[in-house]
């Protein structure tokens, strides 16, 4: 602990170095700042500080290459970070052409943040049946409408609401805890850049989006105006089929295809869309802990004390939430089937087999229900390119309405509450593995500041029985002292002290920042003039 | 502004058509996001004929996230602070999207009715709560009577 004084005549010292000189500071200096770069500086304890600084004027040449290799090493992470998220963001678009039963494989855009759900997870469900497909939702629905009504909102519908979902891109990018200050530090000129970046990827990827959707648009008319239709774009029957008894989501209250997932604990629907918004709270500290004295509480926060609970069911607060979901009895197209969504026809139901139905329930063995299925679209879809209005409509929709309806009652009266762990039951923990990860991250950095906390606070003691060191400081702080020092006020003084060295570690940490940021600025120089 | 979500258009129709009893709640002019609320204490309570204003703002991420809101007239209640911040699960860790603004309110209202001074946000009411019950429930019938009964 005696290190303290060393750590304090130091940081005077480089105060004065970057006070007396406005051109950078001598090399000793420099190797100084780039030893404490390469240790965790923000978090390191006192004792790791002043190993560096003995290592200060020792190793320069040593810790400049090691620092350089741990930038490197930093870079390479951040290419590979850059390289997933732009993967996660290209995961995001709606292709007309990825469909699943008359849905997709991306969301409609309904929501604009909490999009970090794992896409390659939640694509691969969707490809396997296990969860319903994201469905281009209707904002509104009237059991009024006729057929035709229907049909031609249906055919006005986009893939994606891009207005809705990039509608923030403008702003937020000068949003910054550290606008204000004078000097940032060199973390806010890091979060600036990824910021940035960020915002070059949203554009570039509405751009794509903006394609997609023109891509769709011309083909839609393409297929009005001739008998060549594009196979990827949904029937008039697929629409009809999926969009006749709609269902209006609880959360969300816009109305999706009937074959909504299903909660495991109380057999509510809800669109996938609204799924993969719901996700563990933030690491959190347990509730019984938190104290209404706020030290107190501070003072119980150990690290490892924070917890994160699986979310729970949105409808009945039952733990651990998860949804099933059985596909449509009649609708099979589109990925993973040999019938494309433009091909589908409603299917009679005399021609339709009661046993295929069964079977199609099934949770386990979905390859062979696959086949079944496909057969049972496939043998009345063979007149494919037929007149994209539904030639026999009245009297068969309405058996067929009926019959759907009757199907999604008997299927969920047949299903009772499951387990979080049973086959079929998708929970919001496996579209978002990387919760375990968040909460050790959660605790590490807690762990940290308690560290820093802690050592704040022992040097402070030290620095109040220690006369010594305070003699060492400024001199009007040791007039403060003597001339307290019987004083019953040391309160006072000690408080006086405090403030002088959190200013000084202030300054200390915005110089360091500074040199960084001139560090960076010359090292991208010299890198372009290498160019 | 940015597009409002069908979601709170739908609730705010709603709130319109098929009002709470006891409960207004109507949007802004400016901001559709921000509505001006009223409560009537419940009766049997000490805040019965009271008629409570509140700010309820849906928050950017609603309905993934819990309303804010806020009394603006001031009460005596353990769960209630000077500021009008209210302390109920549902609008912190236990929201759920499946809740609705009228829902909420609802709570809120059940709040009024249920004071729980256990698990207070006033510390200093909860405490008087807790020493004097009957001296702190007359006071929450003054305060009721001096600061949410209109006059008229």
């Amino acid at each position: 602990m005696g290190n303290v004084p060393t750590k304090e005549s130091r940081s005077r010292s480089s105060t004065f170095s970057s006070n007396s000189g406005i051109q950078p500071p001598s090399n000793g200096d420099m190797t100084g700042f780039i030893t404490r770069t390469s240790v965790p500086r923000r978090y390191a304890t006192s004792s790791a500080m002043n190993q560096s600084n003995s290592n200060n004027n020792l190793g320069g040449l040593l810790s400049n290459n090691t620092s350089s290799l741990l930038d490197f090493k930093k870079s390479k992470r951040q290419e590979e970070k850059d390289r997933i998220q732009e993967l996660h963001y290209l995961n995001l678009l709606v292709k007309y052409n990825e469909n699943v039963d008359g849905g997709y494989l991306a969301p409609f855009g309904t929501y604009k943040s909490n999009l970090d759900f794992n896409t390659d997870i939640v694509r691969k469900l969707i490809i396997n049946r296990e969860l319903s497909p994201f469905y281009t939702p209707l904002q509104d629905f009237d059991e009024s409408w006729s057929e035709n009504e229907l049909l031609i909102i249906l055919n006005q519908l986009p893939l994606h609401a891009i207005d809705i979902a990039y509608s923030d891109l403008e702003e937020n990018l000068e949003d910054d805890i550290d606008n204000h200050k004078i000097h940032k530090s060199a973390n806010y000129y890091k979060r600036q850049e990824q910021k940035l970046k960020l915002k070059n990827l949203l554009i570039k990827i509405k751009n794509l989006q903006k394609d997609e959707e023109l891509k769709f648009m011309i083909e839609k008319e393409k297929a009005k105006s001739s008998d060549n239709t594009n196979v990827e774009i949904s029937s008039n029957d697929l629409l009809l089929a999926l969009y006749q008894n709609p269902l209006e989501c609880p959360i969300c209250f816009l109305y999706y295809p009937a074959n909504l997932n299903i909660s495991r604990c109380c057999l509510q629907p809800i669109c996938t869309e609204c799924f993969v918004q719901i996700k563990r709270l933030d690491p959190h500290p347990p509730h019984d802990e938190t104290s209404n004295n706020q030290n107190n509480a501070d003072k119980k926060f150990l690290p490892h004390t924070l917890i994160s609970e699986a979310a729970s069911c949105p409808y009945c607060a039952s733990p651990e939430f998860g949804v099933t979901y059985d596909t449509p009895d009649n609708i099979f197209t589109g990925i993973g089937s040999n019938v494309k969504p433009g091909d589908y026809k409603i299917v009679k139901d005399n021609e339709f087999d009661d046993e295929d139905v069964d079977e199609e329930e099934e949770e386990d063995d979905r390859e062979e229900d696959v086949l079944d299925d496909e057969e049972a679209v496939i043998t009345s879809s063979d007149s494919a390119s037929s007149s994209p209005l539904k030639s026999n409509p009245e009297p068969e929709s309405i058996t067929k309405q009926s019959s759907s309806i009757i199907s999604i009652t008997k299927r969920r009266r047949r299903r009772s509450s499951l387990a979080a762990n049973a086959p079929g039951v998708i929970t919001i923990d496996m579209i978002r593995p990387d919760w375990e990860q968040r909460l050790t991250s959660a605790r590490n950095k807690l762990e940290r500041k308690a560290a820093t906390a802690t050592a704040i606070h022992a040097s402070n003691l030290l620095l109040n029985g220690d006369e010594d060191s305070s003699r060492s400081r400024s001199n009007s702080n040791i007039m403060m002292t003597n001339s307290n020092r019987n004083s019953a006020n040391s309160h006072l003084v000690q408080l006086q002290t405090v403030e002088d060295r959190m200013i000084e570690e202030a300054l200390r940490l915005s110089i360091i920042d500074e040199e960084e940021r001139k560090k960076k600025v010359e090292a991208e120089e010299e890198a372009k003039s290498k160019k | 502004m940015a597009t409002l979500p069908k979601r709170i258009i739908k609730e705010t129709e709603r709130l319109v058509s098929d009002p709470v009893p006891g409960i207004t709640a109507s949007p802004s002019d400016d901001n559709l996001r921000y509505f001006e609320v009223t409560i009537d204490g419940p009766s049997l309570s000490p805040y019965a004929n009271g008629k409570f204003q509140l700010e309820l703002y849906l928050p950017d991420e609603y309905p993934m996230c819990a309303p804010k809101v806020r009394f603006l007239t001031k009460i005596y209640h353990p769960n209630i602070d000077k500021l009008g911040r209210i302390c109920l699960d549902v609008l912190k860790d236990n929201w759920s999207p499946a809740l609705q603004i009228r829902t909420i309110l609802l709570s809120i209202q059940a709040l009024l009715g249920a004071p729980n001074p256990d698990d207070p946000l006033a510390n200093d009411v909860a405490q008087e709560w807790k020493q004097d019950e009957q001296k702190a429930i007359s006071v929450a019938k003054e305060w009721t009577e001096k600061y949410a009964v209109s006059k008229d």
